[in-house]
């Protein structure tokens, strides 16, 4: 094997300018440019306050503040992860006729939807403090960060091993997508964990992406770390992170001539 | 002298049935009939060494195995047994516009294309004004690549990987569209490479250019190596085989030499 040793400079250049080229190639010509990244979310979160909070008059307090804070976490990971799951058939010619650490291109998607998020975060803020949530607070500054860091921990490993499947069994991107969908009800998004019935609320703090949108909450609502979901949601990015790194030895070199 | 691309008793096949659906999970793969396309192996037993300045050429039909042997060279492709060694920094050119995106300026693409072959930006930045004359695109540098012509394309990407930093090169008939001026200016720029100590190995269906920029070759039928030697008479070989066969020859004869 002859691929070009890169250092960690060169490679998160490479980064900068794949994510750069992306977000270029989308916005192009576009007046409203990154306004289109906020829409969405924004749209879902009115959606659902209009189902719930409207028409079917649910007793949820400050449930815009809730449906807004889980709402654009979510789209990064769906987002990204969708993304990166197509990405090596997407950039079958970067794969094919250049050479290039192939573990980059999904990490391009989590990094593009990672910036589409960076940019929403002041219309956030100001949005939970217009209605009536948390005042700015400089522990932002460091809390925001660090859930950050454990985002990425967490979706890129799921990312990679999506996208290192999809080279095998072409079905899993559309799996990844009714996934998400279902996914969307089974984590508590739209309604707050407290009215799932007792009986089954065991099995659903069970489910890690439960635990990192508790975690987003929890410094967006109160200012404060969720120590207990972090954890969790840590660990199992960990988990991941072994899975992806044990499918990444074993199948990336043959995707070379599967895409 | 050391060599800078090696490769020994190379082998590769490919699996046939392309990717796994559930469809094929459920009713098995179909497994496609043994074609000169879909052969069991695309390479075998190919073996070669050029030395540090050397400059390599590989000829041979459509279906040879020529690409399939550049991309084990490069890396994108793995190889099933065998040996691979390049020693120095790679740029390649394998396929017209791979590694450019149409909606990014000529500008941006020299920084896509640099970083992908492993350039620092700032290294990019100081060869920026070389890439931009010897391209010579001029102001159409600055408008997006997809209002350009393959000929344009191929400027372009040729004037970044003779500015990269690369010991070796790695070139797959790209040059082929670019009028007989810039060919003839690539071709004085690949001399200059190699006077520098680079090395160089090239997939041509241009037996002129081969013999101007190469001297050495091998030809490959079928995916072995059916001659090799100087390249001027690997060329005369090929020629007189495709000759031979004839425009309607057996498939696996040489066919199509310009």
């Amino acid at each position: 094997m002859a691929a070009t040793k890169r250092s960690l400079p060169q490679l998160a250049e490479l980064l900068y300018i794949l994510v750069r080229k992306e977000l270029k190639a989308r916005y192009k010509n576009r007046f409203l440019g990154y306004l289109w990244a906020l829409a969405n979310p924004f749209a879902f979160a009115f959606v659902y306050w209009i189902a719930f909070k409207f028409i079917m008059r649910l007793e949820i307090e400050n449930y815009s503040l809730y449906l807004i804070t889980g709402m654009f976490p979510w789209v990064w990971l769906s987002v990204g992860v969708t993304g990166a799951t197509r990405s090596f058939g997407v950039n079958a010619s970067l794969i094919k006729k250049v050479s290039l650490p192939r573990a980059i291109l999904p990490l391009g998607n989590v990094a593009q939807e990672m910036v589409h998020f960076a940019f929403a975060l002041p219309v956030i803020l100001a949005f939970l403090w217009f209605a009536g949530g948390q005042p700015p607070s400089a522990s932002w500054l460091w809390q925001l960060p660090v859930l950050l860091a454990l985002q990425v921990a967490f979706v890129y490993p799921l990312a990679l091993s999506l996208a290192l499947a999809n080279v095998y069994v072409r079905d899993i991107e559309y799996l990844v997508g009714i996934g998400f969908s279902l996914m969307f009800f089974a984590t508590p998004m739209v309604y707050p964990i407290a009215m799932v019935p007792e009986a089954y609320r065991h099995y659903f703090e069970l489910n890690p992406l439960h635990a990192l949108m508790q975690s987003w909450r929890s410094v967006f609502l109160h200012g404060t770390l969720d120590l207990n979901h972090m954890a969790y949601a840590a660990a199992c990015a960990a988990v991941m992170a072994a899975i992806a790194w044990l499918l990444y030895r074993k199948f990336a070199r043959r995707i070379g001539e599967l895409v | 002298m050391t060599h800078a691309v090696m490769c020994e008793d190379l082998w590769k096949t490919y699996q046939r049935h392309r990717a796994i659906g559930v469809k094929s999970l459920l009713l098995g793969a179909d497994t496609p009939k043994e074609t000169r396309f879909a052969r069991e192996w695309a390479l075998s037993k190919v073996g070669f060494e050029v030395p540090r300045g050397g400059s390599f050429g590989v000829v041979g039909p459509n279906g040879s195995g020529k690409t399939t042997l550049l991309s084990i060279l490069l890396g994108t492709v793995q190889e099933d047994r065998g040996s691979v060694s390049l020693n120095g920094r790679v740029a390649s050119l394998l396929e017209l516009g791979a590694g450019f995106h149409g909606d990014l300026t000529g500008r941006e693409n020299v920084f896509l294309y640099g970083s992908i072959l492993g350039m620092r930006l700032a290294e990019v930045r100081q060869r920026f004004d070389r890439i931009a004359e010897f391209s010579e695109l001029e102001g159409a540098i600055e408008t997006p690549l997809r209002t350009y012509s393959a000929g344009m394309v191929a400027r372009l990407g040729f004037a970044i990987i003779i500015s990269s930093p690369a010991d070796i090169l790695l070139i797959d008939e790209v040059l082929a569209v670019g009028d007989a001026r810039f060919q003839a200016k690539c071709h004085q720029a690949l001399r200059e490479f190699r006077a520098r100590q680079g090395t160089l190995v090239i997939v041509s269906h241009n037996m002129k250019e081969l013999t101007a920029v190469c001297d050495e070759g091998i030809c490959l039928e079928l995916g072995q190596v059916v001659d090799a030697g100087p390249i001027d008479g690997v060329v005369a070989r090929y020629r007189q085989r495709a000759a031979a066969a004839g425009p309607g020859g057996p498939p696996g004869g040489a066919l199509g030499s310009r």
